[in-house]
């Protein structure tokens, strides 16, 4: 690893200032993903900010009829929350897949998500969530919906002296169910992500959302799956075809973590087994 | 049965607080004053002419005190075909080829200072497998070999054809085994230093200290004797350091031009690409039996891919040819393995050294010809089991033989039915495996020895010095168990020393379940030489013969009941006129002979080891995921020396053989290392562990020290046979191919329902 500057800031007002004069410099928040990339040689920053101190990225509290989740909440910090658990289940849920408690407890949603990595575990529900990305610079602020915030592997639309702030949860309607699909319990990552959120009167799904992880360049929704699914009554069949759906939908790639043919399968099968818990 | 102290007693590694507290001081912790860090280049291509290398970029660079390539040493070759060096001049033939080293006063700037030095290749064609590596005109590996075929080692007894003629069932399956790698805890690390008269001091994780000095003496151009190897607490190594590899030489030559001790380290990555992997095999193994559940025949042929240069992979052929003849009693055996150079990876020694392997295929081929015959696979097994006291058609003298009491204690936990999945779409299975190891060594060099001191001091402290070496099995522990037994002094009393070539005497190394056993037999032989000189000098201060004598608790009893102690005792025979010390000395080779080098019939090993898994399993047929829910483990031990380390290896060895089994593949392409970290290359976690039960058969070995044998190798062997006949067990699909992973599960299930 290449010797770097490492500031820690107390503020976000002082991040933005530090990015502003240094646009070149690297957000570091947990440091599990940076770290890594820096010791390989894929990241080769002479300037490191920690977010580690600042006090505005963390915490989650219910805003308006909206809740606000800090990026710098750790994904420990989000499993042992009963507010999340109470509003969030799925969300906690797919927290509590990724890696081990060691690492969960220095990881944070923000860098899960500006690390933009297609088999990222919490943006699947995010997305099924209808999550929105409140991003600050010194230049103001935007909120965009997280949907459009990946522009492709480790790429956002994040731009230089923009950090993402936090994120706004609307009241959730329906429930969310997310399935991880790994060979190991832990310490692995997602071969397939599905995260899928259906709200339901009488029987009849009124909104559908299902979002796939790792099988595209981005984390993705599946619209046309959300939209068979609407307006109809849950029925054998129909979760079938929602997986076949959705499987027809994801352009996975062969790699070194799974074959295309058998993400495709795997997205067939979890949509229609959330799609069973969802019953 | 005489009541033991020390034996037999469940005790925690004496180590082990030092280890889980940081204390220890691990090869990775050592520093020197002085000392500068290196690194080394790797080759960019599969195989490729050098034709020029440019140093000046990274002698350049701040921090940097030399760079060495091959026109720093003399042109050695080492390597027991003697198709390796050090630093490669000429020509690289796989992508872990080393051409130049830089030394700096980090490590860092020595990784950043290899990346600078340039080096023009002209690219060669290069093979990647077996097939591609015999064809006629195949690029020449090695160029002063006729073909890429480096030997074909065949074995027979019996006639097959006969075999096959007597059968009523006869199977067939080809099966392929993966690379996997070693994944100890500590990569591969080395500090080396020059005194000013150019001896060479070697802080070396190595398993194989005095053959080290042997075959680095060959690769340095210097005589052993002006080598000194040390070895600091390892952190793993399971067969990764059984043989030279150049990275020992390298670090010399560093530390020779630096003049200044030099530590050389691997990264997680380059014990990935350098460092030697478990052989991959691709076997084919037909078998055959009578419709009354007699094995008749077995006809092995396999293809080995040993990489660009030979280390021990190339010699599992001769493991799992025992397997293949001894295993169960076959009478016909036919056998044939072709080891062949290739472009890719090292193939060197990994726990079990062919059995996990072989256990493989013929655990398959025999829950296949149970399934034609209608038998139960456990009642069949017992049916062909080895016996006690009897010589194979190899010449294995087996004793002591607890394989048919393994069986039987997994048939008594079979009789207990699993219990129905919670869904329709889980299936479950149950399916056993078995191996035979070696259980006390295996004489493939001249000696299988090992050399042994026991010395008692004035304060009653006991110090074993022994030539074995410690690499995290316990040896340290069951060692210190048998003195203490002998002198009937207090585990804690005993201090074994064991990491230094300039104390230890002679030993051929730490492999083949080999410490307990030989290790084992010289420390006990040292340690009642001891005890001999201390009933001498005892019966003078008691007025006793001296084999009336016993010794308990640290006092010598008479059979007056009179005593002394026995710090006593040694301080009366040393402070006298014409004083002595106590001290016992023992070389231990154990009866046995190198196989004949054409026939290879011979009694390798003075034991055998037994053992049967049986592995009950839960298959996802939707994703093909398989759960391992229960592992059975039923070894035969001879005796358990201290049975909380025998649960140690047997379940650290069960989690290596699930990884085997399931998850662990070091995944090559066109001869790079796709998978080097350990996100990529799954390792069994506590999180994936399934429930173990250990069953210890005590077999009593009348070779072994207290009856035991060895029992490091064997808790891995087997998962990946009961595994995968526990899957077929479950869904009807055999797996051929560890590890069996949840695509290849589904792929299976796939092509079965396509019919
Ligand atoms: C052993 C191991 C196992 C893992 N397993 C999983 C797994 O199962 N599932 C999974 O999804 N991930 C896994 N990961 C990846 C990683 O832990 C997660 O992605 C984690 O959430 C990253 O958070 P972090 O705070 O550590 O990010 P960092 O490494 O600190 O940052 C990641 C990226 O995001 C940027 N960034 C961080 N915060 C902000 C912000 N507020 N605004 C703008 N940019 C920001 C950084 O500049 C950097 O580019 C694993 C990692 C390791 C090392």
């Amino acid at each position: 690893m290449k010797p770097f500057e490492h500031f820690a800031p107390d503020s976000v007002g002082e991040v933005l200032d530090l990015l502003q004069s240094i646009p070149k410099a690297k957000l570091i928040a947990g440091g599990t993903d940076l770290l890594l990339q820096m010791k390989q040689g894929s990241a080769q920053p002479d300037t490191v900010i920690s977010l580690k101190n600042v006090e505005e990225l963390r915490g989650f509290a219910t805003r308006k009829a909206r809740f606000r989740l800090g990026a710098g909440m750790t994904l420990r910090g989000i499993t042992r929350s009963p507010e999340l658990k109470k509003h969030f289940p799925g969300l906690v849920y797919a927290a509590s897949v990724v890696a081990s408690e060691q690492i969960r407890s220095l990881a944070t949603v923000g860098g899960n998500i500006c690390n933009a990595s297609p088999s990222a575990d919490l943006i699947p529900p995010l997305l099924a969530l209808d999550a929105v990305a409140h991003i600050v610079s010194r230049d103001g602020q935007r909120d965009i919906p997280l949907a459009d915030f990946f522009k492709g592997p480790g790429k956002t639309i994040l731009k230089s002296g923009e950090i993402l702030l936090s994120l706004f949860l609307p009241q959730p309607s329906g429930n969310m169910f997310y399935s991880k699909h790994a060979p190991r319990q832990f310490m692995d990552l997602a071969v397939v992500g599905v995260a899928v959120r259906l709200q339901k009167n009488q029987g009849m799904v009124r909104e559908a959302r299902v979002a796939l992880g790792a099988v595209g360049p981005t984390p993705l929704r599946a619209k046309k799956t959300e939209a068979l699914l609407t307006g109809k009554t849950l029925t054998p069949k129909l979760m079938l075809e929602a997986g076949e759906m959705a499987a027809d939908e994801c352009s996975p790639i062969d790699d070194i973590r799974g074959s295309a043919w058998y993400r495709k399968r795997m997205i067939k099968i979890h949509v229609r087994r959330n799609l069973e818990a969802l019953l | 049965m005489k009541e033991f102290s020390a034996v037999g007693k469940r005790i925690p590694k004496t180590d082990a607080p030092d280890k889980v507290t940081g204390r220890a001081t691990y090869g990775q912790d050592f520093k020197l004053p002085g000392m500068l860090h290196g690194a080394i280049r790797y080759s960019d291509h599969a195989h490729a002419r050098i034709l020029n290398i440019d140093t000046s970029k990274a002698e350049a660079l701040e921090g940097v005190k030399c760079v060495v390539t091959a026109d720093d040493v003399p042109e050695t070759r080492f390597g027991f075909y003697k198709d390796n060096m050090p630093l490669k001049k000429d020509v690289v033939r796989s992508h872990r080829d080393e051409i130049a080293g830089v030394v700096a006063v980090n490590e860092m700037i020595a990784r950043q200072a290899v990346k600078l030095i340039k080096i023009e290749y002209e690219i060669l064609p290069a093979v990647f497998n077996v097939a591609d590596a015999m064809a006629e005109n195949a690029p020449l590996i090695q160029p002063n070999r006729d073909s890429n075929h480096l030997i074909t080692n065949t074995y027979n007894h019996g006639d097959v054809e006969q075999g096959e003629a007597e059968s009523d069932v006869v199977v067939e399956v080809t099966c392929k085994l993966p690379y996997v790698n070693h994944a100890s805890m500590e990569t591969c690390v080395i500090v080396a230093k020059f005194d000013h008269s150019q001896n060479l001091t070697l802080w070396s994780t190595t398993q194989i200290p005095f053959l080290l000095q042997k075959d680095l003496g060959a690769a340095l151009g210097m005589s052993p004797k002006n080598i000194r190897i040390l070895q600091p607490t390892i952190g793993g190594a399971f067969g990764r350091e059984l043989d030279i590899y150049p990275y020992h030489p390298i670090a010399a030559i560093m530390a020779k031009k630096a003049q200044v001790p030099v530590r050389l380290c691997f990264s997680r990555e380059e014990e990935f690409r350098a460092g030697p992997q478990r052989q991959p095999v691709e076997v084919t193994i037909r078998a055959g039996a009578k419709n009354n559940g007699d094995l008749t025949f077995r006809d092995v042929s396999m293809t080995l891919d040993v990489g660009a240069y030979v280390s021990w992979g190339s010699t599992t052929p001769m493991v799992m040819m025992e397997t293949t003849a001894s295993f169960y009693r076959v009478p016909h055996v036919r056998f044939k393995a072709d080891c062949v150079y290739t472009n890719n990876l090292i193939t060197g020694a990994m726990r079990g050294y062919g059995n996990p392997q072989s256990s493989f295929y013929v655990e398959s081929a025999m829950d296949m010809l149970a399934e034609k015959l209608g038998m139960d696979p456990i009642q069949f097994r017992i049916q062909n089991a080895n016996q006690p006291n009897t010589i194979t058609e190899q010449g294995l003298k087996i004793t002591s033989c607890g394989l048919e009491d393994c069986l039987k204690a997994l048939a008594e936990r079979a009789e207990t039915k699993l219990e129905p999945a919670a869904q329709p779409h889980l299936k479950r299975g149950r399916g056993v495996g078995g191996t035979l190891n070696v259980g006390g060594g295996a004489r493939i060099y001249r000696s299988d020895g090992c050399g042994a001191t026991v010395k008692v001091d004035d304060f009653g402290h006991v110090s074993l010095i022994t030539g074995s070496t410690e690499i995290g099995q316990g040896s340290e522990t069951v060692l210190a168990q048998m003195v203490a037994e002998i002198l009937s002094v207090p585990v804690d009393d005993v201090r074994v020393i064991n990491s230094d070539t300039d104390v230890k005497m002679w030993d051929v190394g730490v492999h083949a379940s080999r410490t307990t056993f030989i290790a084992g037999n010289a420390a006990c032989l040292a340690a009642k030489e001891a005890l001999g000189q201390i009933f001498e000098t005892a019966s003078e201060l008691l007025g006793a013969s001296p084999d009336s004598l016993k010794a308990e608790n640290g006092q010598i009893i008479a059979p007056d009941g009179k005593s002394v102690s026995l710090s006593k005792v040694v301080r009366s025979r040393h402070f006298r006129s014409g004083g002595q010390m106590v001290f016992g000395q023992a070389f231990y080779d154990p009866p046995t002979e190198l196989v004949d080098k054409d026939s290879y019939h011979g009694n390798i090993s003075p034991a055998y080891g037994f053992g049967m898994q049986m592995a009950d399993v839960e298959v996802d047929t939707e994703t093909g995921q398989v759960r391992v829910l229960k592992l059975i483990c039923a070894k035969d031990i001879g005796r358990a020396i201290n049975p909380m380390a025998v649960e140690g290896q047997i379940e650290g060895g069960a989690q290596m053989g699930l990884g085997y089994a399931l998850s662990e593949e070091v995944v090559i392409k066109e001869g790079k290392v796709m998978n080097p970290n350990f996100v990529d290359y799954r390792l069994f976690t506590s999180a994936d562990m399934p429930e173990i039960e250990n069953i210890m058969i005590e077999s009593n070995d009348p070779e072994g020290p207290f009856g035991a044998k060895g029992i490091g190798e064997m808790g891995s062997s087997c998962v990946a046979a009961a595994v995968t006949n526990a899957i077929y067990d479950a869904v009807g699909v055999r797996l051929t191919q560890p590890p069996m992973t949840p695509e290849r599960v589904l792929a299976a299930l796939d092509t079965k329902a396509a019919g």
